[in-house]
């Protein structure tokens, strides 16, 4: 088995070099947004003093940390795997005698998340040389602490989008499907603005969902602004969402595979 | 005249092609729903955590995203699915059977397809602007108006030119395919007013990809900030953008030699 990952690995880290092109400007076009966040914030926080506890500083080192934890937690298997079952080259792979999704799919994925975090590298310090953030609140504590929520946020992600591709099987707007999901992480992850400043309503609802662990509770686990109450609970509802998450997929997994039949056949 | 007839002809292939996807269009509007919505949401946390952002009110930042949508409706229902259509001809040499056409290339490469339910994304960005302006309460004259149209008018040909300048570099770099991402990337800069961002940010989004100076730049005219020389420096800007980038066109083209040559 390991030397199985090694093969791929090895096949699907060349792949993503071949494309180091795309993956940059594919890391540009990301990093925008949170960029963006960050200016808007810091100018409002500046002119006011604070916004609602949350200092210009707050807001730097928030989405300073942001672009990392976002590139660990995101994944692209959208756009590997639904083409494949699309234009049915997924059926050289189901030959095979390991999942496609979790073998080949969840390394290819690493590959590019670990080239784009190299690139993010120097990209990221120029930034932090810009903006300047103080890490005087980030402890080893905090960081370790965060490293399972990052993993857990990650395979929650990765197992719902992979039941959201494998919805491919049976219909043809799964991109559409897509976006929708991805609104939801907009709206519940903490991505424009730390969730304490959303309304009531979406905290309260955010609490109950897995997406704050794809940004929001590692960031402030990192930045040592959650109690212990709030920690305990956040892992809790992620280990609970990893169950239902996995359930999902295996679900929709059997019987997509069941109903596949490739195009041509 | 020749150039409207053939417009209207593509508007109908095009209104065909979509009607052939009723569903996906459906699906399509309700998205875009959905995302007016979330635009709405975060104008108004940001609403509820100050009372202006860089001296601009909640109702400027509605007109402003407004304008924004115009240039975004540019992006998704014209440069995206022509961009597309023209990589795809590079790179199989199909381009030569657009170039034999008796009518302006530059024209029939960039508006050949047109993602047409996007049409009541042009409405919908009207409605923001004018509600808006009226939140904003600001002192409006007809001149800021007229101003302000212009100005959005010669702000989306500076962006026009720009892609037109980036596609025909395919002609010089045939595996240059990621020619638009480069202005997708920073067209989200475009929902807020340039002056809040730091230097550098601000120099980017105004000279090397002007998205602010189709966005923040109408607003600022309506705004009654802006003197006449400036006014008129950034119409100047409009139309020497389109002559450049129909000269880098035709240079790009003379360079063109099909894909198998």
């Amino acid at each position: 088995m390991f030397l199985i990952i090694k093969r791929l690995w090895q096949v699907n880290w060349a792949e993503q070099w071949q494309y180091r092109a795309n993956l940059i400007m594919y890391l540009l076009y990301w990093l925008v947004s949170p960029i963006i966040y960050l200016a808007v914030w810091t100018s409002i926080a500046t002119a006011n003093g604070d916004v609602n506890g949350f200092t210009a500083n707050d807001f730097v080192t928030y989405y300073m940390i942001l672009l990392i934890a976002d590139q660990i937690t995101s994944n692209i298997i959208i756009h590997i795997f639904a083409y494949k079952i699309q234009d049915g080259s997924l059926s050289g792979e189901l030959i095979k005698p390991i999942h496609p999704l979790l073998n080949n799919t969840l390394v290819n994925d690493v590959a590019f998340k670990t080239l784009n975090l190299m690139w993010l590298t120097p990209i990221w310090l120029v930034l932090a040389f810009v903006f300047k953030p103080d890490f005087a609140s980030v402890t080893l504590n905090g960081i370790l602490l965060s490293i399972p929520a990052l993993v857990l946020g990650y395979m929650i992600n990765f197992l719902l989008s992979g039941t959201i591709a494998a919805l491919a099987f049976w219909t043809t707007r799964v991109f559409s499907i897509h976006e929708f999901y991805y609104a939801l992480i907009l709206l519940f992850a903490g991505q424009f603005v730390p969730l304490k400043l959303m309304p009531e309503l979406i905290q309260t609802i955010a609490r109950y969902l897995p997406f704050q662990l794809f940004m929001y509770l590692p960031i402030q686990m990192i930045q040592n602004n959650l109690s212990t109450n709030e920690i305990v609970q956040g892992y809790m509802t992620g280990l609970i969402w990893l169950v239902v998450a996995m359930t999902l997929f295996q679900l929709t997994w059997r019987r997509g595979i069941k109903r596949y039949s490739a195009v041509g056949a | 005249m020749h150039t409207l007839k053939l417009l209207s002809a593509f508007l109908k292939v095009n209104i065909q092609m979509a009607l052939a996807y009723r569903a996906d269009t459906v699906v399509n509007i309700l998205l875009n729903v959905m995302w007016l919505g979330w635009e709405l949401l975060t104008l108004s946390i940001i609403f509820s955590n100050t009372e202006t952002i860089g001296g601009w009110g909640f109702g400027e930042l509605i007109a402003l995203l407004g304008v924004f949508r115009l240039v975004n409706t540019m992006m998704i229902a014209l440069i995206w699915p022509n961009t597309e259509k023209f990589n795809q001809s590079i790179r199989d040499g199909s381009m030569d059977y657009t170039i034999l056409q008796p009518v302006n290339t530059m024209f029939l490469v960039t508006f050949s397809r047109i993602t047409v339910w996007r049409i009541w994304d042009l409405v919908l960005a009207i409605v923001l602007i004018v509600i808006g302006i009226n939140l904003s309460g600001d002192f409006v004259t007809p001149l800021h108006i007229l101003t302000f149209i212009l100005l959005a008018i010669s702000g989306v040909i500076i962006i026009y030119s720009l892609w037109i300048v980036l596609i025909a570099l395919t002609f010089w770099f045939t595996k240059f395919d990621n020619n638009v991402t480069i202005l997708q990337a920073l067209l989200d800069a475009g929902r807020y007013p340039s002056t809040v961002y730091p230097v550098w940010l601000r120099i980017i989004v105004t000279f090397l990809v002007p998205i602010a100076v189709a966005t923040t730049v109408p607003l600022q005219a309506l705004r009654g900030e802006l003197g006449a020389s400036q006014i008129f420096m950034f119409l100047a800007i409009g139309i020497a953008s389109f002559l450049v980038a129909s000269r880098v066109w035709k240079a790009g083209l003379k360079r063109y030699s099909g894909a198998s040559s």
